[in-house]
């Protein structure tokens, strides 16, 4: 008897997981070509939008990433996301540095902040952990005001070297950030199939678990954060070079509740049409606010509301419609 | 390292919880070639005194070692590394994880591939991913959960869930196997085929201790067994004489779930 219910609940429930990596690898093999070839059609605004939408779509990944393998909701990244972006800048205005060199200094000073950060607050977690995150991305616009001789203060500073010279930098501003979202989107993939991948996971299930099998809490959390800081400084880096220019004002408090939003409307998910999601989200945002009728806060708390309920109920609303599809 | 020799003691373990004395001096001693049971009423201290063995929990007094080098001190993750593995009475399986991917965890310890491989399909990074899974295959044959490899825990019924910690804590070829409950959600013919497998596991250097409250797996698998009572011994040796010891009788008698 057990072997059939077995058998039964099988099929069904790999049927359902199989349809959705399914229907999401479909999706990413349709937007891939899509977003390559757009330059072609598209007016330079909508490049440099969408330039930008990428950097911040490998921001939400880096909180998506943390939430995952973590367990944990970060209320701070913008701090690691302007790690990323003043690296860039001020190898490039202090040493004429190309993005070449200055990106993976960017990754390794995120990776490093991450470690800096998680190995004293190892042993907090839930809301404890997200208001010391709270922390760091409401002291980052006063490090970054306070430091002006090498952060340009106010101002900021401008990023205008091309990643390849010889190739227009409109094209680089949008196809740079797109192949970046395009590799960390293929690492996390990787790094759900890895031995690090599934300790990380086992480790946020059950932690004794994890440690009675030889992965230590203390590793757990120092690896993700640090995982976690390289790429929200990676999408600072990609967004300091897509936007061109780097300033306090982008990397505040509210830029780091943003991502988050990002990462929770597209539910977390490590995928490119996922991160895509929240990073449309993200960038939108600003500017239909700067815009902003009085109504416009009303409706993006409700659009995002929609987003959410949506993606909790469609799953049984699906699954109803498609029980009763069966019966007919 | 002679097989005769090992051994696993712990002496004098107490532990408390804020004046709740959970151990109280225990001491026992498992020995490898040997299935030791351990019994005794809910709350009695079985799956604490496994928890201080895996240094999951600290105990306030007593020492623990193996094969003569004591454990003291060290980390879960460094008992794990000498060997030390255990199941879990409420099922610890990691829920996004398929079933040998769960039981891969149990070998994790023994390789070493670099985080460059976690990100980029390096060589070293994909064999020692191959071997893990073959290895974790075989382990699930053994246990008959060949089919189940693929499938996420949540779609296997509760007893076979408990399988697939067996498989994980053997898989990476312990030298103490401690189990807590193997059979709690099997029914007759499960919890018989898991005896035969026990015994297929047990080895000459193999500690092996089982927590269960199904006696007759208990007194057909256990060379020895521990009765334990209110964080006490109350008796060991064989299971004949411990079936017909007064003081076990009484306690089983008491309590009402048996
Ligand atoms: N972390 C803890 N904090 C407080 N009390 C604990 C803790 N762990 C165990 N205890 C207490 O220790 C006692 C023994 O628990 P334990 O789980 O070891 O019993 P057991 O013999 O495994 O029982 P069962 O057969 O029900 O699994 C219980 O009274 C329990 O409440
Ligand atoms: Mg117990």
């Amino acid at each position: 008897m057990s072997d059939s219910i077995l058998t039964m609940r099988q099929e069904r429930s790999s049927l359902d997981l199989r349809k959705m990596v399914a229907s999401e690898r479909i999706v990413a093999g349709a937007i891939i070509p899509v977003l390559i070839l757009l330059p072609l059609f598209v007016a330079g605004s909508w490049t440099y939008a969408l330039g930008v939408c990428f950097a911040n779509s490998i921001g939400v990944l880096a909180v998506s990433a943390l939430v995952r393998y973590g367990g944990e909701v970060s209320i701070g990244h913008s701090f690691f996301a302007a790690v990323g972006a003043y690296s860039v800048a001020i190898l490039e205005t202090r040493a004429g540095l190309p993005l070449s060199i200055s990106l993976p200094v960017a990754l390794v000073a995120g990776v490093l902040c991450g470690i800096a950060f998680a190995w004293p607050s190892r042993r907090l977690s839930g809301i404890y952990l997200a208001v010391s995150t709270m922390a760091l991305a409401l002291a980052m616009p006063e490090i970054i005001v306070n430091a002006d001789t090498w952060t340009g203060g106010f101002e900021g500073l401008y990023v205008s070297k091309p990643l390849i010279p010889g190739i227009g930098i409109e094209l680089q501003r949008y196809y740079v950030p797109l192949v970046a979202l395009a590799v960390v989107v293929y690492c996390l993939s990787r790094l759900r199939q890895s031995r690090q991948g599934r300790a990380l996971l086992l480790a946020r299930s059950h932690p004794a678990a994890a440690d009675a099998f030889g992965t230590r809490r203390a590793w757990a959390r120092v690896s993700i954060m640090g995982i976690s800081g390289g790429i929200a400084a990676i999408s600072g880096a990609m967004l300091a070079f897509a936007s061109s220019a780097v300033s306090p004002t982008v990397y505040t408090f509210w830029s780091s509740i943003f991502l988050l939003v990002g990462s929770v409307v597209s539910f977390y998910g490590l995928t490119l049409p996922r991160a895509l999601i929240g990073g449309a989200f993200l960038t939108l945002v600003p500017q239909v606010l700067s815009g902003s009728g009085a109504w416009i806060p009303v409706l993006y708390g409700l659009v995002m509301l929609v987003v959410i309920l949506a993606g909790h109920y469609g799953p049984q609303l699906s699954s109803i419609l498609f029980r009763r599809g069966e019966k007919r | 390292m002679d097989a005769q020799n090992s051994m696993l003691t712990a002496q004098g373990i107490a532990l408390s919880f804020g004046g709740i004395k959970v151990l109280q001096g225990l001491d026992v001693e498992f020995r490898a070639g040997e299935v030791t049971g351990l019994i005794g009423p809910n709350g009695a201290g079985k799956t604490s005194l496994f928890n201080c063995l895996t240094g999951a929990y600290r105990p306030q007094g007593g020492s623990i070692s193996f094969d003569g080098r004591p454990l003291d001190g060290l980390s879960p993750a460094a008992r794990a590394s000498r060997g030390v593995v255990r199941s879990f009475q409420t099922v610890a399986l990691c829920p996004e994880l398929t079933v040998v991917e769960n039981v891969m965890m149990g070998l994790a310890r023994n390789y070493h591939s670099g985080w460059l491989s976690a990100f980029l399909p390096l060589a070293r990074g994909r064999r020692e991913d191959r071997e893990m899974r073959e290895a974790a295959i075989s382990a699930l044959a053994s246990l008959g959960l060949a089919d189940a490899a693929d499938l996420l825990p949540s779609q296997l019924p509760p007893g076979m869930q408990r399988l697939v910690e067996i498989a994980r804590a053997i898989v990476g070829k312990p030298s103490v196997l401690l189990l807590d409950e193997p059979a709690a959600g099997l029914n007759n013919a499960e919890t018989r085929d898991l005896t035969q497998t026990l015994r297929n596991i047990a080895s000459p250097d193999l500690v092996m201790v089982i927590v269960e409250h199904d006696m007759d797996l208990v007194m057909s698998i256990c060379d020895r067994i521990y009765v334990i009572n209110f964080g006490e011994v109350v008796t060991c040796g064989p299971p004949q004489a411990v079936r017909t010891n007064e003081d076990v009788i009484a306690i089983y008698l008491g309590s009402e779930d048996d």
